[in-house]
């Protein structure tokens, strides 16, 4: 009892001290958590981009066509396959899609593309294709040959709407076939890698050229919550063995990684700024003993066990570091929840970088409730350790020689 | 030989003897024993009887906080044996030392006495928790020391709020708040005011007389040693006058 009241008074003997060292480390939460709640935002938008977005939560394709995007390989039964998922209380929509590789040309140059033959109206609902486009206008159901690129395809190939391309592939018998294009809009989502290589005709219009009339290679699954992914995977692979069923995270094992490794990463940086801090509270500790020298030299003398020197000196380090700790999370929280409400405009600072990782201009922090735990093991392991030093160095005075000094 | 001997029978005779509190034999302790050795303590052999209150005097450099630093077991003797009440403290590892400091010896330190972030009373019950007391012990004897060092009023008083005598007598009070064996006191009046000094004695010298207290403390001061009632003399690290031997020699 004694001790905690001597730990409390012994922090306020230097006040300006004292609260340096309770402000950096609230410093330091508050830029961990800031951090990670800049992440967990970032992670779950760029979830959310690629499911509403880019894949959908579940595709379907023919088990072979994904390994080289032959046309041959279309959906067997595609349409009564599409009718029954159109059917089940968890599908929001379901898009066709027929897809080949193939060379975009114009007067001046080339390039290689994946052609998306999609049906506008279930497309626009699927991935948003219609709010994604910056100039020109949607598809118009009166005219063939329209095509739907990129921005940053648009850029390279100098491109504007109303401006004719050639597409070039091979049909299911392996001819070489052409069709003349021409740009109808021009789209930009938050992955500049995408737009660069996808672009969208009408499904008609592609059939036609791979004659392969009324068939598709794939079906994106839109569902009314993310939650039903697993169950409704389940029941599709149970009732259409015959097919190849992914999820998002199967399509794209990259952005699980991501989320995966952003989560090791954030601890990495939680360690990196309590490192720091690390230094700080050794030193202040040590400072605050060294100044004592002859006092904790008079209470040894006294008779004052090591064990509770040491717990004086432990009970401190923690006063200190629970005076800070709320401090900084209270800092992070209403400045994540500020950012949160409307928003963190990064489009002036690599914006161009963003969007070349599939992340959008603004970042929605969230607060990261589920690592707060983590963060106040990591924050007191800091301060348990950081006192280890000082302690020892205390431990270590003779009485007699820390009473003449 | 023989004087070995002689010591040994001596030391069998310890428990017998009550009156005994410090019975150090032979004691040295030199330092830069290998570039140029000063011999703090040079053979020195003390006897300490209970209720006795003693003056270690002598010249600055004499020796006199080594001996006291040794007797208090804040220190170790390169050779020589100290007894307090039959134990000999020089084979005491430096934990059971810190534990026998606490249940035996009561310390004033000429400075720095106080802990500065407890009030007096704080700073007189931290022995007495350091040593398990109960609640109503504490304040009993809270109450009954800070009569009896005059100082009822400051009880709440911080270190820095009181003068220096007045932290000498608190810290006389805390060095009594363990019921120890006897008390080292090392140049207590070093700092006060001739006024102080002498009332810091007053008390010290009645707490010996009412409740039989063993003293044992240096000084340089005239006044001091005058109100001693045994004068043990150093020079060089040796006791070179005993008032007591001198009394023992004339019986
Ligand atoms: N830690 C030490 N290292 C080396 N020499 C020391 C040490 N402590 C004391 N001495 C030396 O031992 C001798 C005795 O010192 P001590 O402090 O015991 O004397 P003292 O009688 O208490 O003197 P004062 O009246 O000035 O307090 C002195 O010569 C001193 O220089
Ligand atoms: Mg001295």
């Amino acid at each position: 009892m004694m001790i905690l009241m001597m730990a409390w008074r012994n922090i306020w003997r230097n006040k300006m001290r004292s609260l340096v060292i309770i402000l950096s480390i609230a410093l330091g939460l508050f830029a961990g958590i800031s951090v990670l709640g800049l992440y967990k935002g970032m992670m779950k938008s760029r979830v959310r981009n690629v499911i509403d977005a880019e894949q959908s939560h579940l595709q379907i394709h023919d088990p072979g066509f994904k390994n080289d995007y032959e046309p041959k390989f279309i959906l067997q039964n595609g349409s009564s396959l599409l009718k029954t998922i159109n059917a089940l209380p968890q599908v929001k929509t379901a898009s066709p899609r027929s897809i080949t590789n193939g060379m975009l040309a114009t007067a001046s140059g080339s390039s290689g593309v994946q052609i998306n033959g999609v049906i506008p109206d279930l497309e626009y609902k699927t991935t948003q294709l219609k709010a994604k486009i910056i100039e020109g206008k949607a598809f118009d159901p009166a005219r063939k040959n329209q095509v739907i690129i990129g921005k940053k395809l648009a850029t390279k190939m100098k491109l504007k709407t109303g401006a004719k391309l050639v597409l070039t592939f091979t049909d299911t018998a392996g001819n070489l076939v052409s069709g003349a294009f021409r740009v109808a809009a021009i789209y930009r989502s938050d992955n500049a890698p995408l737009d660069e290589r996808n672009v969208y005709v009408n499904i008609s219009d592609l059939d036609n050229l791979l004659n392969i009339p009324g068939a598709f290679h794939e079906i994106a699954i839109l569902l009314k919550s993310d939650e039903d992914v697993g169950p409704v995977q389940q029941l599709l692979k149970q009732k259409f063995p015959g097919y190849q069923i992914e999820n998002w995270r199967e399509i794209s094992p990259e952005t699980d990684l991501m989320v995966k490794t952003t989560d090791q990463y954030s601890y990495i940086i939680m360690v990196i700024i309590m490192f720091a801090l690390a230094f700080g509270i050794i030193n202040t500790m040590l400072m605050a003993i060294l100044e004592r020298t002859r006092e904790i030299g008079m209470m040894v003398a006294l008779g004052t066990t090591r064990v509770r020197i040491f717990l004086l000196i432990l009970t401190e380090t923690i006063f200190i570091t629970i005076t800070g700790t709320p401090i900084g999370i209270a800092a992070g929280w209403l400045v994540i929840n500020h950012f949160n409400k409307h928003g963190l405009d990064v489009s002036g600072m690599g914006g161009e970088m963003m969007s070349s990782f599939g992340f959008g201009t603004m970042i929605y922090p969230e607060f990261p409730i589920d690592k707060l735990f983590g963060i106040l093991v990591i924050v007191i392991g800091t301060a348990l350790i950081s006192c280890l030093f000082p302690a020892m160095k205390a431990l270590r005075l003779r009485p007699s020689e820390a009473l003449t000094r | 030989m023989q004087r070995y001997m002689k010591i040994v029978a001596n030391i069998d005779k310890e428990p017998v003897n009550k009156e005994t509190v410090i019975d150090a034999h032979n004691i040295s302790k030199v330092y830069n024993p290998d570039t140029i050795p000063v011999y703090a303590v040079n053979n020195v052999h003390l006897h300490l009887l209970k209720g006795e209150f003693t003056a270690l005097v002598g010249p600055s450099g004499s020796g006199k906080t080594t001996l006291l630093n040794l007797i208090g077991g804040l220190d170790k003797p390169d050779s020589g044996n100290i007894y307090i009440n039959g134990v000999d403290i020089t084979q005491l590892s430096s934990g059971e030392l810190i534990d026998f400091r606490l249940k035996n010896i009561g310390f004033v330190f000429q400075s720095f006495n106080l802990i500065p972030v407890l009030t007096a009373k704080e700073n007189v019950e931290f022995i007495m928790l350091l040593q398990g007391a109960g609640r109503s012990e504490r304040d009993d004897r809270i109450k009954q020391l800070f009569r009896q060092i005059q100082l009822e009023d400051k009880l709440d008083s911080r270190p820095a709020q009181l003068s220096g005598g007045q932290q000498q007598r608190v810290a006389v009070a805390r060095a009594l708040a363990s019921k120890p064996r006897f008390v080292l006191a090392d140049e207590p009046t070093a700092n006060l005011d001739s006024q102080s000094a002498s009332n810091l004695l007053d008390i010290m010298a009645k707490l010996n007389k009412e409740e039989d207290i063993t003293f044992l403390f240096s000084t340089h001061d005239q006044r001091v040693i005058d109100r001693a009632r045994r004068v043990v003399r150093l020079v060089d690290g040796k006791i070179v006058s005993d008032s007591a031997a001198v009394a023992t020699e004339h019986a």
